[in-house]
Order: structure tokens, then C-alpha cells, then sequence
């Protein structure tokens, strides 16, 4: 089995009086592209600037690429394209020289005019980055990132505060960075994003780890189950008692249950109903999303 | 080495781009340039228009230093940008090599400009070595950048560098000499300004482009700015920090006063050996003695006999440049500082011929040389002398550390005895009371009765006054002396003649003639002297060498202590 490109293991940080990383191990494989998925002060972005040697830990044992970040920074820096939550250019600095100025400070590059081509910003070239729009600015962060052709990729929040049709983009870019079979640690408090890009997602609440795994497993870790609920026209008469496991609400006006066969246990439901002499105002079927993974494992909704 | 060059690159790219660089470089020093010309009159002499370039270029080695690089450093991290640095391969040594290079490519044309403006604008003459002053300036704008980082690395934000900055930036700008001249401070400030890094970049530019020196001469200035900047850069690698988040703990900023330590210890040995002061006044003399003068409507005692009643004379770069007989042109045509004299006689300055400047044996040299200079006496004769100390008072009246009339030696004639009677007069006459030190005169009166009460010969042809020996006061003597000619039966003219233009001849000096080419040692009295002699004692103006003397304030540093 080829060396995990990250290794951690009982990395703990903490501040002057908070302990913001309390205990967090996981591996990545090569070409893998990792989700730390948690709410804002999670311990995400301590945990990866950590791994990316910009932060000294407290305690544990990290190795990425094979370096330790605290020790060997400037190594592991070379080999490696970062894309921060938070950063800026000056305003008045050329789309290219920002990519000639971040050029020069590795051994081997790329050039940079076909990596601006595949980031679509071969028109922006001479753009100051101050007129960038926002989408811009991030697909410029994903060119410097990717300028010493890196094999890991560390993505920090790569599209908070972006608009949809900007974040499908960079989405897309993601998935095109996967398929070059490039290893992608990614930090999101967006559920669609880690469901979408993410071959194994860890959850993080609170400086710990509650659950990791791919997202379908967790989901039915967790569940197993999906919610069907049916609202009824009128209210359910007096004596009558729902089938199977589910049950009544409050205004006897609709039925809801877990299921594990979801798709022959509507029909089960429907037919009842039927002979109830009820008509159907409204079906659902809930299959869980890491969302659900998450306030069932937390308590807490991640959006808080 | 390719990332140095790179940062450099984009980074004076980014420089060029930003319209406050060329505001700050280039147009509000000229601002600043014509404001001193205009109060220094610059265009009256090159001397002053080179002092006036010295004390722009030092504004803009300040501010260049103090708001260029540190305070982009301090935005950049505010700003997030840094954070993206330190994400890459690299340490803050090629971003603050970047900063301090265009930070002086920056600085260099905007000097050359200054010295353009300062030739063309306002005459002054071409630096006589360019290389050293470019080497210096280079030095100092690099060394007072480091500072400028090193406040950086210790600020937690933009505020508090705004504090730190403005508490450095303020006081160099105002105890460096370039604004106010350190002379004119009162002792206790001018003590404290010797441990100024500023300071003492202004007596090194004073030095190359005003006087001309070597960077040998400027050799402790150029070490303490070459360690300024090695501290500098060394710390601020150490201490750089990219990210807003990160803060610095309060002691950290003492580190600041390691940056200051090379000019600490150089203020140190200043301190003790005065050298800082002692070119602070000489670069004061310089200005003041370079500024053009031009007395109008006077009556002209020119030295040789011959009056003109009513005429005018024109002073420049410490020489007699013109006489003008009759109408005298408006100053503001010949570009000088008018002085009107209608009623008044201008006259060479006084010679005493022969006095004794080491007696009575109680007092320095320095203050009787300012005495003699009070009474309008500009050059004197002295009898007697060591040779090796009145060597160094030359040396020290020339260069204008020292102010006091000048000094000549050679010959020897034994002084005629004055009667008591007649040193009575002089001690009791208001010059004297003004002249003496403090209690010279209470002391005097009692043994008075030790002189012959009655003896009076005739005066020599010369007025040589014997001053030092017999109680005779240094200073007034000569004046009391022109009056005992006048009653011994020389005309009043004769009598100044003789302590004007023949005492010049005798002792072969280019003094003691109001001509052109001469010094411009002048005395200008209330009156006719010519009428009555007694005039001579109403001065209201005495000119050394171009400069007004400010008589006030002659005696200050001898008497208040």
C-alpha cells in the first residue's frame, strides 16, 4: 500500500486560552480529494493551515508529502498549492505579474499562459486585480495555487461568499483538478459542495472529528433510512390507526415514517390511505443529506 | 537571486502606478523647496540654495524611510495580501530587499531633480562631488527605510503604526537642523538632538554638498547608517510578520531602540566631543554669512578719507560686491535684504592694532574676541600670544564655530601707559557697560588709583590700544582712543582713517576699505562720526564677513553660566 500523501494524527492546537483542535487524526490516499466539512470555528481552517506549515501545532504527528510541515515548511510549501479562505492581492497588480511574481519564488513552474487559458482567464491577463469580479478573483487564486504544478491541493473555503453560478465553476474546475488525479483537501461548511466533490468527507464540531467517511456511507451510518410523509386533504377519523411504523401528527392530518425500502413502503402507505377514504394532498419522499448526518450527529445545523 | 529580481520588478511596477508615490517623491517636496527658498531668500547665494537642497533632500529621505515601506508593509498585511506570501516558498527577505531597492530607486530621481531645481532655479552651483553626495543620499534613504520596517514589525495595526511612525517621523523632521536651525535651540534640546539619527544625516549632507567634504569626513554618519541598515533589515527578517492575527507583544517593540543604538552611540561620543553642535553653528554661519545685504541711502566713511554723503553698498557671499554713489537700486531688484541708512555712516570695520588678548589672565579668549566685535571692532592685532592657541582660535573663527572679531599677529610695540583718569572714562561710558563681563568694571574702579593719575602722551599713528594690560577693557578701548586723537588735534577723519584703511595697509589685510572685492566687515553708526567722533559708540549694526551680527546675543554662552 503506496504512503498516504497526509497522515494525522492526534493533532491538537490550541490558542492563549481556547483549544481550538482537540484531538484530530485521518489519512489521504493519493488522487483522493478529502472534505472538512464543519461549521464556522470548527477547527477547519487551523487543521489545514497546520498541514500547509503555516501554523505550529500543540501536539500530534502530521506528515504531508512525506515533510513535516513545522519543520520542513519550505519544502513542503514547494510542493504544494494552496488557495486561502481569506487573501488579497495589491489592487493595481497585473493578473499576470501576480502569476509571474508567485512564479518566481518555486523551483519548477508551469507556464502561465496555458494554465490561464484553462482558468478562462486569458482575456483578464492584463486586468488589474482590483477590476476583477469575485469568480475572477478566486479562478486567479486557483491558477497561483496550481502554478508549481502541485500534486496536493489545499482549498480552503474555495467558494464562501461567491454566487451560485461562480460556484458551480469553480465546482467544475474542482472536478477537472480530480480527474487529473491530483490528491484535493478541501474545507466547506457547504453540504452540496463535500456531497458533490468529495470522495471522503470528515466532520468536524468543535475542534473534533465526529464522523468521516464517504458521503454516502455516512448517510446511512447514520440513518438507513429515508422520511416519507403523506398529507392528508381532511383530517383522519377518531378510531382509525396508522400502518405500519408510522405515525399520526398533532391535527391528524398527515402521517410520516423511516424507511429503509422507502419505495415499497409508499406504496403500502398510499393504499391505506385509500381505504381510509382519505384523498392525498401532498407525498414526500426526504432522502437524508449530510446536513441531516450533521444535526443528527451535532445537534446543530451547520449554517448556525 | 531571480526572485529578488522579480520582486523588484513588479513591485516598482506597483510603485509607478500609484499616484501618492509620485505626489509624496516629487511634487510635495517642491513644495517644500520653493516654501525654504522663498524664507531663505536661497537666490541670493549658491550657499544657501545648496543648504536649502540639503534640507528638502533630508525631508525626503524622512518620509521616503518612515511612510514608504513601512506603512505598505503594515497596509499589505491589513489587507490580507501578505497571507498569500506566506503560503509560498519563501521568507520576508526578498520582499523587504524589494521594498528597500525601490524605495531608493524611487528616492534617487527625485534627488537629482531637487539638484536640478536648486542649479537652475536658484543658481547654485553643481555639487562638487556628486558621487559621494549620490553614495550618502543612497546610504541614508535605504538605512531610514530599514527604520521604517522595523516599526512595521512591531505594530499590531495601521493605527498604531500611524502613532509610532508620526512619533519618529516628527521629532527627526524638527530636531534634525532642517527645519530649525539646532543653534537656535535652547542647550538642553540641542544636547538631545545629538542622539537624532536625523541630525546627524543632515550634518553629513551638510557636509558633502554645502561644504564640499569627502564621505571620509562624513565617515561616522556613513557607519551609523551602514548598521542602521543592517540591524534594520536583519530585525525586521526576524521579526516580519504576514498575517494581522499574528500580534507582537508590547516588549517586542523595544527592538525598535536596537535600530537606534548605532546613532545612540554616536550621539554619545558627540556629546562628548561637541562635534555635532560645532558643525550645526558653522552650518548656521555659512547661511547667515551668505545672504546678500544691501545698505541704502547711507553716508560711506570708505576708508581711505573720502566720504560719499549719501550712496549705497551692496554685500554678497560675505564680500563687498558694489558701491553706489547717489541713487541705490530697490533690493528686491538686486535680490537682497535691504538695510536703509538715512542718517547713518557706514563704515569699515574697526582695527585695533594692538592688544593684548590673553590679560589679564582670567577670562577665554572667545569672549573678548565676541567684546571686540560688539564695539564694531572687526579685526584686531595681538600681542603676545601663544602661538598654538591663537592658531586654533583662527582656525575656529573661520570655519564660524567660534564668532569674534578676527585675529592677526606680528610686531610688537609696547603699549603707552593710560592715565587713570582716562581708563575711568572708559570703564564708566555705556559700551563698556554693555561689553564687559560681569563684574570686570566693580572690580576696576577700586584699584584705578593704582595708575598714574595724569599721564596721558600722544597717541601713536596707529590705534593701538594696549587693550588687556592697565585695565583697558577689550572693545571699547579703540573707541575711547579715536576720541583722545580728536582732542590731541586730529580731524575726526583722520582718526577713523587711522583705524580703518592705514591699519589695513599696515598689516596687509583686505580689510578697512569699503571697495569691491573686499570683506564685508562694516560698522554702521548713528550720525556723522565725521562731526562728532563720539558717533562712533552709537552702533546699530556690525557685519562680519556678510553676516549681521546679532550683538544681543553675543555674550550669552560666555556670561549666563
Amino acid at each position: 500500500m503506496p504512503e498516504p500523501v497526509i497522515h494525522v494524527s492526534g493533532l491538537r492546537k490550541s490558542y492563549a486560552d481556547v483549544e481550538a483542535v482537540r484531538g484530530i487524526g485521518f489519512e489521504i490516499a493519493e488522487g483522493e480529494v478529502f472534505g472538512l466539512l464543519g461549521p464556522n470555528g470548527a477547527g477547519k481552517t487551523t487543521t489545514v493551515e497546520i498541514l500547509e506549515g503555516l501554523r505550529d501545532r500543540t501536539a500530534g504527528d502530521v506528515r504531508v508529502l512525506g515533510f513535516d510541515p513545522a519543520a520542513d515548511s519550505l519544502q513542503l510549501k514547494q510542493r504544494i498549492g494552496v488557495c486561502l479562505q481569506a487573501t488579497n492581492l495589491p489592487e493595481k497588480m497585473r493578473v499576470h505579474e501576480a502569476m509571474r511574481l508567485f512564479g518566481s519564488f518555486y523551483a519548477t513552474t508551469v507556464p502561465i499562459d496555458p494554465l490561464l487559458g484553462r482558468l478562462q482567464l486569458t482575456e483578464k491577463r492584463n486586468a488589474f486585480y482590483g477590476t476583477l469580479s469575485g469568480g475572477q478573483k478566486q479562478r486567479l487564486a486557483l491558477a497561483m495555487a496550481m502554478i508549481n504544478d502541485p500534486k496536493l491541493i489545499f482549498l480552503d473555503e474555495p467558494t464562501t461568499g461567491l454566487d451560485p453560478q461562480v460556484r458551480l465553476e469553480i465546482h467544475n474546475l474542482v472536478q477537472e483538478l480530480r480527474d487529473s488525479r491530483r490528491s484535493i483537501i478541501l474545507t466547506t461548511h457547504y453540504i452540496e459542495e463535500a456531497e458533490r466533490l468529495c470522495d471522503r468527507v470528515a466532520i468536524i464540531d468543535q475542534g473534533r472529528i465526529v464522523a468521516s467517511g464517504s458521503p454516502r456511507e455516512l448517510i446511512a451510518q447514520t440513518f438507513g433510512a429515508s422520511k416519507l410523509e403523506i398529507a392528508f386533504t381532511a383530517p383522519l377519523p377518531e378510531h382509525a390507526v396508522p400502518p405500519l411504523a408510522a405515525t399520526l401528527n398533532s391535527t391528524r392530518t398527515g402521517i410520516a415514517m423511516q424507511s429503509g425500502k422507502p419505495a415499497r413502503d409508499i406504496a403500502g402507505l398510499v393504499d391505506w390511505v385509500d381505504r381510509q377514504g382519505l384523498d392525498i394532498a401532498d407525498i414526500q419522499l426526504h432522502r437524508p443529506t449530510l446536513e441531516d448526518v450533521f444535526l443528527s450527529l451535532t445537534g446543530h445545523r451547520l449554517r448556525d | 537571486m531571480h526572485t529578488y529580481v522579480t520582486n523588484i520588478l513588479i513591485t516598482l511596477r506597483l510603485m509607478m502606478r500609484d499616484r501618492m508615490v509620485l505626489f509624496f517623491g516629487y511634487v510635495f517636496p517642491l513644495i517644500f523647496f520653493f516654501l525654504f527658498a522663498q524664507m531663505a531668500s536661497a537666490g541670493q547665494s549658491g550657499g544657501v540654495a545648496k543648504q536649502v537642497v540639503a534640507s528638502v533632500l533630508i525631508f525626503g529621505v524622512l518620509g521616503n524611510g518612515f511612510f514608504g515601506a513601512g506603512m505598505r508593509a503594515v497596509s499589505d498585511r491589513e489587507s490580507n495580501i501578505l497571507r498569500r506570501f506566506k503560503v509560498a516558498p519563501t521568507t520576508a527577505a526578498p520582499l523587504l530587499a524589494g521594498w528597500l531597492v525601490v524605495g531608493w530607486l524611487n528616492f534617487v530621481p527625485s534627488a537629482v531633480f531637487l539638484v536640478l531645481i536648486g542649479r537652475f532655479g536658484y543658481q547654485m552651483p553643481w555639487p562638487e562631488r556628486p558621487f559621494t553626495l549620490f553614495l550618502f543620499g543612497s546610504l541614508a534613504v535605504l538605512a531610514f527605510r530599514a527604520m521604517g520596517l522595523i516599526i512595521a514589525s512591531v505594530v499590531n495595526s495601521m493605527q498604531e503604526s500611524q502613532i509610532l511612525i508620526q512619533l519618529f517621523y516628527l521629532p527627526m523632521l524638527f530636531l534634525s537642523g532642517a527645519t530649525v536651525p539646532i543653534t537656535s535651540m535652547p542647550p538642553w534640546l540641542q544636547s538631545f538632538a545629538q542622539f537624532i539619527p536625523s541630525a546627524h544625516l543632515h550634518s553629513g549632507i551638510n557636509a558633502i554638498l554645502v561644504q564640499g567634504e569627502t564621505l571620509q569626513s562624513a565617515g561616522k554618519q556613513v557607519v551609523a547608517l551602514l548598521l542602521t541598515l543592517c540591524i534594520g533589515f536583519f530585525l525586521s527578517v526576524k521579526l516580519f510578520r504576514w498575517e494581522k492575527e499574528q500580534k507582537v507583544k508590547g516588549t517586542a517593540k523595544l527592538w525598535v531602540l536596537a535600530v537606534l543604538a548605532p546613532f545612540l552611540a554616536l550621539g554619545a561620543y558627540d556629546f562628548h566631543a561637541k562635534e555635532g553642535l560645532t558643525n550645526a553653528k558653522r552650518l548656521e554661519r555659512t547661511l547667515r554669512r551668505g545672504r546678500t545685504l544691501l545698505f541704502r541711502d547711507v553716508r560711506l566713511f570708505v576708508g581711505d578719507g573720502r566720504v560719499i554723503e549719501r550712496g549705497g553698498l551692496l554685500v554678497k557671499e560675505g564680500k563687498i560686491e558694489k558701491i553706489f554713489e547717489g541713487a541705490t537700486p530697490e533690493p528686491k531688484s538686486v535680490n537682497a535684504d535691504g538695510i536703509e541708512g538715512s542718517g547713518k555712516t557706514l563704515l569699515p570695520g574697526f582695527i585695533d592694532a594692538g592688544v593684548y588678548l590673553s590679560f589679564p589672565k582670567d577670562a577665554a579668549i572667545d569672549r573678548r574676541l565676541a567684546a571686540y566685535l560688539y564695539c564694531g571692532v572687526t579685526t584686531v592685532r595681538s600681542f603676545m600670544d601663544n602661538p598654538i592657541e591663537l592658531q586654533l582660535t583662527q582656525r575656529r573663527l573661520a570655519t564660524g564655530e567660534l564668532l569674534g572679531s578676527r585675529v592677526v599677529t606680528g610686531g610688537h610695540r609696547p603699549p603707552a601707559p593710560r592715565s587713570a583718569e582716562y581708563v575711568r572714562k572708559l570703564l564708566e561710558g555705556s559700551l563698556a557697560q554693555q561689553a564687559a563681563p560681569k563684574g570686570f568694571i566693580d572690580a576696576a574702579l577700586p584699584i584705578l588709583a593704582k595708575l598714574p593719575p595724569s599721564l596721558d602722551p600722544v597717541p601713536y599713528d596707529l590705534v593701538e590700544t594696549g587693550s588687556g594690560l592697565n585695565l583697558l577693557i577689550h572693545g571699547p578701548a579703540l573707541h575711547r582712543e579715536l576720541r583722545r586723537m580728536v582732542e590731541h588735534g586730529r580731524s575726526p577723519a583722520d582718526a577713523l582713517r587711522a583705524a580703518t584703511g592705514e591699519a589695513a595697509d599696515r598689516l596687509q589685510l583686505p580689510v578697512g576699505y569699503l571697495r569691491p572685492g573686499f570683506a564685508a566687515d562694516l560698522v554702521l553708526v548713528d550720525g556723522n562720526p565725521l562731526q562728532d567722533i563720539t558717533v562712533t559708540e552709537r552702533i546699530s549694526l556690525v557685519v562680519l564677513q556678510g553676516e549681521r551680527v546679532a550683538r544681543g546675543s553675543l555674550f550669552e554662552e560666555y556670561d549666563e553660566k
